[in-house]
């Protein structure tokens, strides 16, 4: 009982701790623009050599574009392929993509072995059993291959040996020992991994029953659900934000009927920044800042 | 350095900067002894200030010199380092600076994409992971709650003082904000960003940044109209010169507009192209006369100088500008700003003040290289490309190709009336930068000419030798078209330093020029191949 209420407090973590930080990234001031060519949009032609609206005479009459399909596209490379790893650091990207891989098919095995469980019981899937298990199998090996060779690379490769910290071998150290009691509890028969899930969401009171290396498992599992919000991995999702939100939002505000009413709140935000240059020695408004041009508060008075 | 903690140690220089260890060159800029000497700084400069990162100094900075003193600057940067991250102080940048912050996975995959870090001959101060994460961990650990307690469980921390301050300062100024390596990061995160973020936390809160972009830079453009000292007497005075040259040169009468109401054009020149290459002003007044261009440029506060330092160092500074000359194109009611040949320029008030250029201020705005692919396209102007049968080549200003996507119109054009143009490798949104990015073209500090020269530019004069590796004799003249004053401001004094003009006859210049040189209209050559 004891683990399936650790397992819940994790959860909990997951959910709210990821959402906490997506919430604050949404609620975030308006930025200013930051974009960064080449921006998978407008027409082909264009994003071949990463060129951008401003190539077009009165560009601001011009409609914009609203597809997402090359956006699509470029991102299903990146998150399938790891594009960005492949083009610029060749000896880190079989390893980075055997781990990436590893984790994909790991949530995807758990997600179908759950859809096994939520099944109505009796009524057999035997496609779906065996998608489960040489999912599982797959992930574990993929995962565990991954892990060893980026830890090796980590930890000897000149490129990254400098910037390898203790939290980073230890977050590689906590997916390898993830990827490797899989790896166990498949060689340990039918209550082995594949029988997770529903062990877990059928007979939470018998979990005593299961071998040393089935809760070491579940245990790091745990953990790691409730570790993983406070980590740079969430990049998984975050990505959203870093490339949509400023890298490729190059959204004019002539498009924006709502732009001035945005920057009239941040205009009415007080500033503190000390130097002389800014609010000539107190608080002041941005917008104060903005028409203070000599940085000797005339703006503040004005 | 060996390793990232030595930014705090109390004495000595993490690199020398080897010259043996640069990137090598082509012959004949190979040979070590051919070099202009590196300037040696005297003792009594050596001891007032911190040069304790590679030996160079762009900003002069004082070394604290009581354990007051370095409390009291220690606390400064602190009180900073919290009021970037708090909405009312950078909403401006606060997502982009959150989010380069957590999300980098250390993976070092951006660095290899970096020029000033391979062409040093990958010294490890010029990695561009190294001040971002320095910056981060002093970021978590000091500006955050449970940041020592976190910082010592992670392996993360670093030590904070006044030396590890000065190099971290340094550092930021060792870096061109050409956002190569952030095109390469998979993760979105922006190292160019966050050295921007130190950049600003030294300007706007403890008033420290290079004196040449700030008060000979934004300060004096904001008193005077322009960061050349120009006021508008002074600019309006020196056009006049210009369209004199123009009727002294090719015959033709041309008296530029001043504050015409209603223009269709409000043409924003980087106002030290005035002053320093007045061949391209003059250029882009013979252009737009001759296609009957309704055009004018303003005499107003900044409304003659496109150019907007604060994009570099501070959001105040920055914003001053932007409004200032918006205010200018507004007065005058004109259709459309264009801006000239000037990179930053374009990238500050067309995409970064975007957002707070709103209502009547948000008028639109356009690059001059757009209006010229159109005006050389429409067939307005007779062109003869043979005028310009000499070896050209094209640099990519990395604020108006990487960071805008304005890419294909100088090519369209340089395709049209430049029968030997060639690329160099890579180009484009991947071109490299001049070297002279972010304010090093107009940064001379106490030797940070000789960094900015062997180390920051070296690989784009690589690209250049390169792309005119068929003809490397100087007797054959040959064209770097840079259509960006800071890229020209580089060249010039690059080339300079390594006697490019001398030993492989390469000359730079705008994009303007080399349509005007190929007009028929005119009797005598445009370009007069002289090395200025
Ligand atoms: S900035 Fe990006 S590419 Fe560079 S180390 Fe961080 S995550 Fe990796
Ligand atoms: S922005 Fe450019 S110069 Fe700066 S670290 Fe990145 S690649 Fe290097």
């Amino acid at each position: 009982m004891l683990t399936v209420m650790l397992i819940s407090v994790a959860l909990v973590i997951f959910f709210a701790g990821n959402a906490v930080r997506v919430v604050k990234t949404l609620r975030m001031p308006a930025h200013l623009r930051w974009e960064l060519y080449p921006i998978p949009k407008g027409p082909e032609e264009r994003q071949r050599y990463g060129g951008s609206y401003f190539e077009e005479s009165g560009w601001w009459t011009k409609p914009v574009d609203t597809s997402h399909k090359s956006e699509v596209a470029f991102v299903l490379k990146e998150v399938l392929l790891l594009r960005g790893v492949w083009e610029n650091f060749r000896a880190l990207w079989s390893w980075a993509w055997l781990l990436h891989w590893g984790l994909y098919l790991y949530v995807l095995a758990t997600l179908l072995a759950l859809g096994e469980v939520l099944l109505p019981a009796g009524a057999s899937f035997g496609t779906l059993h065996a998608a489960v298990m040489y999912g599982y199998r797959l992930a574990c090996s993929l995962g565990l291959a991954g892990t060893l060779g980026l830890l090796v690379i980590r930890s000897w490769h000149p490129r990254v040996r400098a910037f390898t910290t203790r939290i980073g071998i230890f977050d590689l150290l906590l997916l390898g020992s993830i990827f490797a009691t899989g790896m166990l509890l498949l060689t340990a028969g039918p209550a082995g991994l594949h029988s997770m899930i529903s062990d877990l969401v059928r007979l939470p009171t018998f979990l005593g029953n299961h071998p040393a290396v089935w809760h070491i498992h579940v245990a790091l599992l745990t953990f790691f659900l409730a570790y993983f919000p406070f980590t740079h991995m969430t990049h998984a999702y975050m990505k959203y934000f870093t490339w949509h939100r400023v890298r490729w939002d190059d959204s004019p505000i002539a498009h924006d009927p709502h732009a001035a009413k945005t920057l009239a709140v941040n205009l009415q935000r007080k500033t503190s920044w000390a130097a002389p240059h800014i609010a000539a020695g107190g608080t002041a408004t941005w917008s104060e800042v903005v028409a203070d041009a000599d940085g000797n508060g005339a703006g503040k008075r004005a | 350095m060996r390793k990232l903690g030595d930014i705090a140690s109390q004495s000595g220089q993490l690199s020398q900067v080897p010259v043996q260890s640069l990137m090598p060159l082509p012959a004949p800029y190979d040979r070590i002894a051919d070099l202009p000497p590196r300037k040696v700084l005297n003792q009594k400069v050596l001891d007032r200030i911190d040069t304790s990162l590679d030996g160079f100094s762009a900003l002069g900075l004082a070394r604290p010199q009581t354990p007051e003193e370095e409390h009291e600057f220690v606390k400064r940067f602190l009180s900073g380092l919290e009021k970037l991250l708090s909405k009312e102080n950078n909403w401006t940048f606060l997502e982009q600076l959150t989010l380069s912050l957590d999300h980098c996975a250390r993976c070092q995959t951006c660095v290899e994409a970096c020029p000033i870090y391979t062409a040093s001959g990958h010294d490890e101060v010029y990695r561009p992971t190294f001040r971002s994460e320095v910056f981060r961990r002093l970021m978590n650990e000091y500006a955050k709650p449970g940041g020592k307690a976190l910082a010592w469980l992670k392996g993360e921390h670093v030590e904070l003082n006044a030396a590890t301050l000065g190099r971290l300062l340094e550092s930021a100024y060792r870096c061109t904000l050409c956002r190569r390596c952030a095109q390469a990061c998979p993760m979105g995160v922006d190292n160019a960003l966050l050295t921007r973020e130190i950049r600003k936390l030294f300007s706007m809160e403890m008033g420290i940044a290079p004196k040449e972009i700030h008060d000979k830079g934004s300060m004096l453009q904001l008193r005077t109209g322009s960061s050349t000292g120009m006021n508008a007497r002074a600019v309006r005075d020196n056009v006049a010169f210009l369209d004199e040259e123009i009727r002294d040169q090719t015959g033709l009468t041309i008296e530029t507009p001043w504050d015409k109401e209603g223009a269709d054009v409000l043409l924003i020149h980087n106002a030290g192209e005035i002053l320093a290459w007045l061949e391209n002003p003059m250029a882009f007044a013979i252009i737009l006369e001759a296609a009957g261009i309704s055009w004018t440029m303003s005499s107003d506060l900044a409304g003659y100088d496109s150019v907007n330092y604060g994009l570099w160092y501070d959001d105040a500074q920055f914003a001053r500008v932007a409004v200032k000359q918006a205010e200018a194109a507004r007065k005058l009611k004109v259709k459309k700003i264009v801006l000239g040949e000037c990179g930053h320029g374009h990238k500050a008030s067309m995409v970064t003040a975007d957002r707070i250029l709103t209502g009547d201020l948000n008028i639109p705005r356009e690059s001059a290289l757009v209006l010229l692919r159109d005006i050389v396209m429409s067939g307005r102007l007779k062109l003869d490309p043979s005028r310009n049968d000499f070896p050209v080549t094209l640099h990519d200003p990395c604020n108006m190709v990487r960071m805008m996507g304005i890419v294909e119109p100088q090519r369209e054009i340089l395709r049209a009336i430049c029968p030997q143009f060639r690329e160099m490798t890579p180009h484009g949104v991947n071109n490299y930068c001049c070297g002279g990015g972010s304010g090093f073209a107009i940064m001379s500090g106490y030797n940070f000419e000789d960094w900015r020269f062997s180390v920051a530019g070296r690989m784009k004069l690589k690209q250049i030798l390169d792309a005119f590796a068929d003809c490397p004799s100087p007797e054959v003249k040959k064209y770097v078209c840079a259509p960006c004053s800071n890229c020209k401001g580089q060249f010039r004094d690059l080339f300079q330093y390594y006697g490019v003009w001398e030993k492989s006859g390469i000359l730079y210049g705008g994009l303007a020029e080399l349509i005007v040189n190929a007009m028929t209209d005119l009797s005598q050559p445009f370009i007069k191949w002289e090395f200025h």
